[in-house]
């Protein structure tokens, strides 16, 4: 068989996602078709709802930044990325410094 | 004679020819630099794969340099060779393919893309002496060798990265990496010499026949270990890899992602096949593993909260390296142990391996649609980016087939591997697979943030004149995302065709050994 992969803990078959992707695309193809044919083009029907708040004409005024992405994952594990921003610091001789303690520790725990 | 004996050296030869003609090449104006510069991708490609198809045909390849005979590896009265002999088995000529694709994606890609550049011919020397010390890391049998194709690539490197040298950035990149490559050069050459002090030989196969842990193999382990792990970007030594990456133009990141393939193909070289049943505890193995593991959630949890398209992928090199590292440890842990290694260490070593195809694949992808979404867009920046699908609909279909890739999502190719390493490290220690697992769903998230910011969304008007990436960058882009939908169409067919003999031969160490030593000593 050229669609499957055994992976000694069990298998798993390539063309049965496909299969099970097609299908699934089909029902969505129906739903979609269930819509409502009497939409006009072109009316308010046609409009963006904005918060009841007028469309701005820019995508630059409407879009969330990448920054603002995930904001309450980072502010749950704020200590976690204080600390991790701090040791990414961008100087040279810390990268030599995490270098040389990383020998060091693998040193001592094999020569041990 | 039959010519395809002399293709591990010509799959030197050629990028190497390619590097010094290249200002000649350039004399002759841009097309015929682009012409040399396509041809010499192509048949480094084509040569690559001639040597993988010989070797899964014939078994493991030895060229002997300047012998009178091509595969006199062991001169008459002497019991350990002299000369510097390439060895060439499964998984070296797997991995010289993997950055061989690598690299002539990103040669067709850097065509357009590095085209209202001056100094190109600069340009593609250092690319194809990049090229060059990446094949020869791969395809040597000698530690002092390695030693010196590291260094090629990583001095080319250097100029690579501060290529766009008017960039304070990309000079200041340059720099730390040059700081830090050096260091960890040093220690490899500081090992070579403990080995070749101990043992009078610097190739490998003869070294591991008549290794012996004492204190300088020991020493020397740790030097090479740290070293190359440092090379391919491991918590807690990737802090160059976010500036380098990002700093490179587009086609060069491509090509250091297989660069980095190279180191790690080193790492495992050391502990498989010059190490591999002397390695004694499993005090390696677990380091390995350790820093996988750093590496897959650290790496990871930094892309999340990137706002720069290109060091956001650059921490999700250091997260797809940490599968790779976890898995081959596993593989390492169960080296001295059959039935573990029956059970899940050849597993795990498959899944690994596998993962080095994927990721290299996928990643060089991505790298190459964020140089995309450069040129078209002018700005590196998430926050700056956006509906950018509108004008740009080939490279997002391709940034998108290339996310659901890394992110695991079946059926594509990254899904196979990460499988195989899940399943084969829950054997082992099933927090590894949570891990894994957690790592799997946040590389998604941080993918669907630069999917819905850089090319959903409203138009902007900033962007009204953009444009589609030109036909060079769209065919760079091509052909890895060719590679990744045959690999996720024909996943069985990679693992029984390239990756099980890649891993058969990575933990057959008697036979790399016996290769070049025959029955000597």
């Amino acid at each position: 068989m050229w669609s499957k992969v055994y992976s000694g803990f069990g298998y798993w078959d390539v063309y049965v996602w496909l299969v099970f992707f097609g299908i699934s695309s089909i029902l969505v193809l129906w739903l979609r078709s269930l819509g409502r044919a009497d939409y006009k083009e072109g009316t308010e029907q046609d409009e963006i709802f904005y918060g009841s708040n007028e469309v701005p004409e820019d995508g630059d005024d409407m879009g969330v930044p990448a920054s603002s992405a995930y904001w309450g994952f980072v502010k749950a594990l704020k200590p976690y990325y204080d600390s991790l921003v701090e040791i990414h610091s961008g100087i040279v001789s810390d990268y030599v410094g995490f270098f040389i303690f990383t020998a060091a520790v693998l040193a001592v725990l094999v020569l041990l | 004679m039959n010519w395809q004996i002399h293709l591990p050296a010509l799959a030197l030869a050629i990028p190497l020819l390619g590097a010094f003609a290249s200002p000649v090449a350039g004399l002759g104006g841009r097309s015929i630099r682009n012409a040399w510069m396509v041809f010499i991708s192509i048949a480094t490609t084509a040569i690559c794969l001639l040597l993988l198809n010989r070797v899964l045909a014939e078994g493991v390849m030895v060229y002997v340099m300047g012998a009178e005979n091509w595969n006199l590896t062991l001169p008459s009265g002497l019991s350990w060779p002299i000369r510097i002999i390439l060895q060439v088995d499964a998984f070296s000529a797997f991995m010289a393919v993997v950055g061989s694709v690598a690299a002539l994606a990103g040669a067709f890609f850097s065509l357009q893309f590095m085209d209202k550049f001056t100094g190109l011919e600069k340009f593609s020397a250092l690319y194809f002496l990049l090229v060059t010390g990446m094949l020869g890391m791969q395809l040597t049998g000698d530690l002092f060798n390695f030693f010196v194709f590291l260094e090629i690539a990583s001095v080319a490197s250097f100029g690579l990265i501060a290529f766009w040298r008017d960039r304070p950035e990309a000079v200041e990149a340059s720099f730390k990496y040059m700081v830090i490559s050096t260091l960890s050069a040093m220690f490899v050459l500081i090992a070579v010499g403990f080995l070749y002090g101990r043992y009078n030989a610097v190739n490998i196969a003869a070294v591991a026949r008549m290794m012996h842990m004492g204190y300088a193999e020991k020493i020397a382990l740790v030097f090479l270990v740290v070293s190359l792990t440092m090379k391919c970007g491991t918590v807690p030594m990737h802090m160059w890899t976010p500036d380098a990456y990002a700093e490179a133009p587009a086609g060069v990141t491509c090509l250091l992602v297989g660069v980095s393939q190279a180191s790690l193909y080193g790492l495992f070289r050391v502990c498989f096949s010059l190490y591999g049943v002397s390695l004694g505890s499993t005090v390696v193995p677990w380091t390995i593993i350790v820093m996988g593991v750093l590496s897959m959630f650290i790496g990871v949890t930094m892309a999340v909260i990137q706002k720069e398209v290109k060091r956001l992928m650059a921490y999700h090199s250091v997260s797809q390296i940490g599968y790779i590292l976890m898995a081959l440890g596993v593989g390492l842990l169960a080296i001295r142990d059959p039935q573990a290694m029956a059970e899940y260490g050849f597993t795990a070593m498959k899944g690994g391996i596998f993962h080095i195809l994927n990721y290299t694949m996928y990643k060089g992808l991505l790298f190459l649609t964020a140089g995309a979404l450069f040129y078209s867009s002018g700005s590196r920046n998430l926050n700056e980016m956006g509906g950018l699908a509108r004008v740009m609909p080939h490279t997002t279909f391709m940034f998108v087939i290339a996310a659901a890739a890394i992110a695991g999502i079946p059926p594509f190719n990254g899904f196979v591997s990460k499988l195989l390493i899940y399943q084969s490290t829950f054997a082992v220690y099933p927090l590894l697979a949570v891990v894994a697992l957690v790592t799997s769903v946040l590389t998604l998230a941080s993918f669907v943030k630069v999917f819905q910011t850089a090319f959903l969304g409203p138009a902007r008007k900033k962007f009204e004149h953009a444009t589609e990436a030109p036909g060079s960058m769209l065919i760079g882009m091509s052909i890895l995302t060719i590679v990744i939908v045959a690999i996720t169409l024909f996943p069985t067919w990679t693992l029984s065709h390239l990756v099980e003999p890649a891993a058969k031969a990575l933990v057959d160490q008697a036979g790399y050994i016996s290769a070049v030593m025959g029955g000597g000593l």
